[in-house]
């Protein structure tokens, strides 16, 4: 089971971008930027700037992978799916909005907040924006940072459903203290995806092959993959060879 | 590929709290809209919904814990080594709601990976799980998901559970983008106007054959087929076109290997929303052009159970399959004229091995499988 992977985009409190113009991906915990449209959308989006942050942040970083496997431009609708994990999700739009119904009990309920309570939404501004019509559907894992959503993309990739995926995390941290076992506030803020290709198509340069064996461990390069983080840095490794 | 049978089935809805009386409901035709006592909706456009009887939060509990053991208790022996997928838009948002008016509140079920991990512990599974987040497809994601794992030979065993509530949050985010009926769903109806809230669950395990066979499991039916696709339209309505429910079926029903004549039946998402509604029928014309398919939806008497809403209509599919009867669109009065010769009020009896169900919902999200009817009634 092997795809390669063709384009690295992210968000985090350090930087923001796609692999094209960085050397590394530094996903260190802290706030996260304000993101403006102009940053991140090369067209106007008029949904951009009714958007939660949570759906900034992952589109943004959906974005920029796009854009480094030269799939940013379109004019025809695509088969390409999203597939993202997280943990915390949407949970503080869910805050922002329900803080609008207690005070009248309901009757200034945020129409524009509802929208983004369901953590899925960013992949359908993503869609919308990119013309991305394959399969789009969240993950949520106990342990933050888990890479189910990479497992599955290989998956559907094998399979023959799609030929390009876009797979990847998105969590903006926890806004609540939970006292249960997934209240651990371990998460790295920000957003990381990349996309993975069955055989490098537009793009004009590999990241590297991954592979999954049966018992749904992932190498890149042979190395191998514990983290999101991880895959960014092998990433990086491997295209220092390729621009020597 | 191999063959992923269902093995096990059960649901909770407000009609009651299992397949069969949920089934004997549907098929009298009866609806469990009615008023909302839980919470205060003077102040949203709407006072409807289908709750379920006696589900009230226990001691600083959400409401998602009872609904977990009422579901859960329906089912036989799940093998400890079965995959978890589990499916919800909000799990226990009724927590929060606690949280944010300082009152009191025990385990919090806020986070949707709360549910897998809840689910794992109570069947003592090795997997802990995972929540899979697609609106109201779900759980008709989950089971496409859990089927692919068998399919591919990666699992022999997974069990899909799926279920939401009916809370003061998802319930004036409805009203506040004038989504609700005021009256009760009317699905296909020409003077529909609006979705009514539901709540319950679903729980379907599905295996290889040959694990079923190893642990002398029924065969209730086939997951044949599945596909997804997004509009890239609009992130909270339908595309007009259909396009992304045409891709999505299309998908499935080239995965079962079986022509459009061969589907005997068709349960559609059905919200009773003009647009929803609409988007379907034009979807389901293009996808089998003139063969006059039957088509219902049951939300007009369960409600919009979100992410509950897929993995309930696959058990009531492989019920409809097995019993060659389609039950009535409850809440239909008179059709809306381009459904005229797809719905009914009443059961339709139907013929033929293989059932379309489909789900669709916010950020564009569609999802079609196809139900093969199983040896077992």
């Amino acid at each position: 089971m092997t795809a390669v992977i063709t384009g690295i985009g992210w968000v985090s409190s350090t930087s923001m971008g796609c692999g094209t113009d960085h050397d590394h991906v530094s996903m260190k915990k802290g706030p996260l930027p304000d993101i403006k449209r102009k940053m991140v959308l090369a067209k106007p989006a008029k949904a951009f700037g009714r958007m939660d942050r949570f759906s900034k942040t992952g589109l943004a970083a959906i974005s920029f992978a796009l854009k480094d496997a030269c799939l940013e431009t379109w004019d025809k609708k695509r088969d390409i799916g999203i597939i993202a994990s997280t943990t915390y999700g949407c949970l503080d739009t869910d805050i922002r909005y329900f803080d609008t119904v207690i005070p009248e009990q309901g009757l200034l309920a945020s129409p524009g907040l509802f929208a983004y309570t369901l953590s899925n939404c960013f992949l359908g501004e993503a869609a919308i924006y990119f013309g991305l019509t394959g399969a789009g559907y969240i993950i949520n894992e106990m342990l933050p940072g888990g890479m189910y959503s990479l497992q599955t993309a290989l998956r559907i990739l094998v399979s023959g459903e799609n030929d390009i995926m876009v797979c990847g995390f998105c969590d903006l941290g926890n806004p609540i203290p939970l006292d249960n076992e997934t209240g651990t506030d371990d998460t790295v803020s920000g957003a990381l995806f990349f996309v993975i290709e069955k055989i490098p198509g537009k793009s004009c340069k590999t990241y590297g092959t991954l592979r999954m064996e049966e018992n749904s461990r992932i190498f890149l390069n042979e190395t191998a993959i514990d983290n999101w983080c991880m895959l960014a840095d092998t990433c990086f490794k491997k295209n220092d060879a390729f621009k020597a | 590929m191999r063959q992923v049978w269902v093995t096990d089935a059960a649901a909770v809805t407000a009609l009651g709290d299992s397949c069969e009386k949920t089934w004997q409901g549907l098929m009298a035709g009866r609806t469990a809209i009615q008023a909302v006592s839980r919470f205060p909706t003077f102040n949203y456009n709407s006072s409807m919904a289908a709750c379920i009887d006696n589900l009230t939060p226990g001691d600083n509990q959400s409401l998602i814990q009872q609904l977990t053991e009422r579901i859960l208790c329906q089912l036989h022996n799940v093998p400890e080594t079965s995959l978890l997928i589990t499916a919800t838009t909000k799990a226990g948002i009724d927590s929060l709601e606690k949280i944010r008016r300082h009152q009191p509140i025990g385990l919090p079920d806020i986070l949707l990976s709360s549910l897998p991990a809840s689910i794992s512990r109570k069947l003592k599974l090795a997997d802990k799980g995972i929540n899979i987040s697609a609106a109201c497809a779900s759980s008709t994601i989950a089971v496409a998901h859990g089927a692919s794992l068998i399919a591919s030979g990666n699992a022999e065993s997974v069990l899909v559970c799926c279920m939401d509530t009916v809370t003061e949050f998802v319930f004036s985010g409805f009203s506040s983008l004038n989504a609700m009926s005021d009256t009760g769903a009317r699905p296909f109806d020409k003077d529909r106007n609006g979705l009514t809230l539901g709540e319950g669950a679903a729980a379907i395990l599905m295996m290889s054959s040959k694990a079923a066979g190893k642990h002398g499991k029924p065969h209730l039916g086939t997951i044949a087929g599945w596909g997804a696709a997004n509009d890239a339209a609009h992130i909270t309505a339908p595309a007009r076109d259909g396009c992304g429910l045409i891709q999505a079926a299309q998908k499935a029903l080239k995965m079962a290997a079986v022509g459009k004549e061969a589907i005997a039946a068709v349960n559609a998402h059905g919200t009773g929303t003009i647009y929803n509604d609409m988007m379907e029928i034009t979807a389901f014309r293009s996808i089998f052009h003139n063969c006059r398919i039957p088509v219902n939806s049951v939300k007009g008497a369960i409600g919009h159970t979100l992410g509950a809403a897929g993995g309930i209509e696959v058990v009531l599919g492989l019920k409809a399959l097995s019993g060659q009867i389609l039950p009535p669109t409850v809440g239909l009065n008179i059709p809306e004229e381009t459904a005229m010769d797809l719905v009914s009020s009443q059961p339709v009896n139907i013929s033929g091995d293989y059932l379309l169900t489909t789900n669709s919902g916010f950020g564009g999200v569609n999802a079609a499988i196809v139900l093969k009817r199983g040896k077992t009634p």
